[in-house]
């Protein structure tokens, strides 16, 4: 094997794109002021924020004012529910979320209960989309906030948001949506899309580690939950990450001017790899709506070996090639079952099974045809060892 | 169904694989099926998935069996990570898998759980030594619901798959028993030896002490406590 290692991870985070580098080169030398400061180092690192600002907003087609630059996207998601909660003071709060939200939603939400918040959590179905019908059925008078993800981290698939955000536009409730995978790579666009609020990640879009950014519509009544020196607008206290923020606009330029190509890219790597194990890799199959997922998302399942998905992991991580089991937040949770796979209704056992394959803007065809190779020999090594045949005859109890 | 550009969403998002809408528009009439890519178009629409995507089917059986592992004239005496080892631990023959004598982290819940001989468990065995990262399925064979011990076969996926199971959680591996057919060292009571179970999917070696062995015709029986991968 030679050292070239593949990374096929995408969606825990992505390189960092040179050209984002270079975009940080200078914040992270000569614009060193604080933003808030008025001398001329301020000033010019005001320019940068106000620039990376107009940058972010434009993947969206918001208005920069409604861009707050946050450290996460879990930070986002935080400040989102929490922020509209306590918003609405010592009230009777209602929140919906859904089963397969990252645990940057389900966390908070968790943190909200403990706090008397009640929080409905909406079924998923088998292919991990969320029906719109069970929404609308689960608004209550005291509901303050919907929050449903664009798209899922574990399983790739893509929601109705359209949809599932104006049914809560109908009930008068805002919607938020983590779009912390979609964003960048599918369009997102609040000026025709009835999205309240939604998260951003930098690190997603080959940009920076520590730096996200919340939307929030014009209007929305949101509060802190960082407080200090009244940064963002009073939202997010807490002096600027200039450089990070500055990648992060570039990384958001970037995604937002190579969107369709890239899209269409990995769309085609994403079918032939889907067309290949189907082939190459008996009872393989793929977790996730067929066609509703994100372009360079694949969750795959091997029958029969679900349990092992570590083992697979290990053995391709040997051969060079970066894939995960699962989410890379809950990568260190060895012995828990996915959550999404079983909020759709996988057992726990098929739960802990999944190999997600993510493709990013510098994988290659040939980095695909590798990987097909490197797959059926280390799926048909394990096949070989997985298990004692079970018959009748020799099961013995 | 005939649809034009003018039915597709516009937003030239590359998702269903063409750079444009009017790309796609243009192939439909020749592949109609390529309508079920776009996310926007069949937002309304849960359109039926193809086989890839439908439920996988149960495997006739899950590999081949554990002689193919232990290689017959040259023998191999390093683990997947090119350590030496003693001899390979192979599995009484009348049962489905190696046996193992496990703790669950939480004893109680042997008797909680209503543990009894049958019983399809999983669970991972977390402590011992580095901590094996995989999901063990097995078959219990005993059960003591003072102790919390269990005695199980392990086997594979397909059972619980199959005949739903209970979960252990973390368990301890306490010990093994098993049959030593291929050796390269005499083995002795109360000696601390390499083995290689033949049924390990990340064929790393363990060592344990032996602290139970009998000759039998066929091979060595033993029963290896005080276990550590690596």
């Amino acid at each position: 094997m030679s050292g070239r290692r593949i990374y096929l991870d995408n969606s825990a985070t992505t390189p960092l794109d040179p050209r984002v580098v270079q975009a940080m080169h200078p914040c992270l030398e000569s614009v060193f002021g604080n933003p808030s400061s008025l001398h001329r180092e301020g000033r010019e690192a005001r320019e940068c924020l106000d620039h990376a600002r107009g940058q972010v907003a434009a993947l969206l087609n918001a208005d920069p004012g409604e861009i707050f630059f946050t450290a996460s996207g879990t930070e986002s998601d935080n400040l989102a529910l929490t922020g509209i909660i306590e918003a609405h003071g010592g009230q009777e709060n209602h929140l919906i979320t859904t089963g397969i939200e990252h645990p940057g939603v389900l966390e908070t939400c968790r943190s909200l209960e403990r706090r008397g918040v009640d929080v409905t959590y909406l079924p998923s179905d088998s292919e991990g989309l969320i029906d719109p019908d069970e929404l609308a059925g689960a608004f209550r008078p005291t509901t303050r906030l919907v929050s449903i993800m664009t798209a899922n981290n574990v399983v790739g698939t893509v929601q109705p948001i359209h949809e599932l955000a104006r049914i809560a536009q109908d009930h008068g409730v805002p919607f938020h949506t983590d779009a912390v995978q979609a964003a960048g790579k599918i369009p997102i666009n609040v000026q025709t899309q009835p999205i309240g609020l939604l998260s951003l990640a930098a690190h997603k879009i080959y940009g920076p580690k520590g730096v996200g950014a919340l939307f929030v519509r014009a209007g929305i009544q949101i509060a802190p939950i960082i407080h200090g020196g009244g940064q963002e607008r009073g939202l997010r206290s807490a002096t600027e990450n200039i450089a990070g923020i500055a990648g992060f606009g570039c990384a958001a330029e970037i995604a937002r001017a190579e969107m369709s190509g890239e899209a269409a890219r990995l769309v085609k790597l994403r079918e032939h790899i889907i067309e290949r194990v189907a082939v190459l890799v008996p009872n393989a199959y793929l977790i996730g709506h067929r066609h509703r997922r994100l372009p360079g998302h694949l969750c795959l399942g091997f029958a029969g070996m679900e349990g092992e998905s570590i083992r697979l992991l290990l053995s391709l991580d040997e051969a060079g090639f970066a894939v995960s089991t699962g989410s890379a937040c809950s990568a260190h949770r060895g012995h828990q079952p996915s959550h999404v796979l079983q909020a759709m209704g996988f057992d726990p056992l098929r739960a802990r099974g999944s190999l997600r394959v993510t493709l990013g803007r510098f994988n290659t065809d040939a980095d695909m045809e590798a990987f097909l190779r490197v797959l059926t020999e280390k799926v048909g090594d394990l096949r070989s060892i997985a298990t004692y045949p079970i018959t009748t005859t020799n099961r013995g109890v | 169904m005939s649809l034009t550009v003018k039915d597709l969403p516009g937003l030239d998002c590359g998702a269903c694989g063409y750079r444009t809408c009017a790309t796609l528009a243009e192939q439909l009439p020749s592949a109609p099926e390529l309508l079920k890519r776009c996310i926007y178009y069949s937002d309304k629409q849960r359109l039926v998935t193809p086989a890839l995507a439908a439920k996988p089917p149960a495997p006739a059986a899950c590999g081949a069996c554990a002689a193919a592992l232990a290689p017959e004239g040259a023998d191999l005496w390093q683990d997947s990570l090119g350590r030496e080892f003693d001899f390979y631990l192979d599995h009484f023959p009348v049962e489905p898998g190696p046996r193992e004598i496990i703790l669950p982290h939480n004893p109680i819940i042997t008797r909680e759980m209503n543990v009894q001989p049958g019983d399809t468990l999983i669970g991972r065995p977390l402590g011992m030594s580095c901590g094996c990262p995989i999901t063990h399925c097995g078959v219990a064979m005993q059960v003591d619901h003072r102790t919390g011990v269990i005695v199980w076969c392990v086997t594979g996926p397909l059972r619980p798959r199959q005949e739903g199971f209970k979960d252990l959680g973390y368990y301890i591996a306490e010990g093994y028993e098993g049959l030593v057919r291929k050796r390269r060292c005499e083995l002795k009571i109360g000696m601390r030896y390499f083995f290689q179970p033949t049924m390990c999917m990340l064929q790393w070696r363990h060592s344990g002490l032996i602290n139970y062995l009998n000759r039998t015709p066929e091979a060595l029986q033993i029963r290896i406590e005080g276990l550590w991968i690596g």
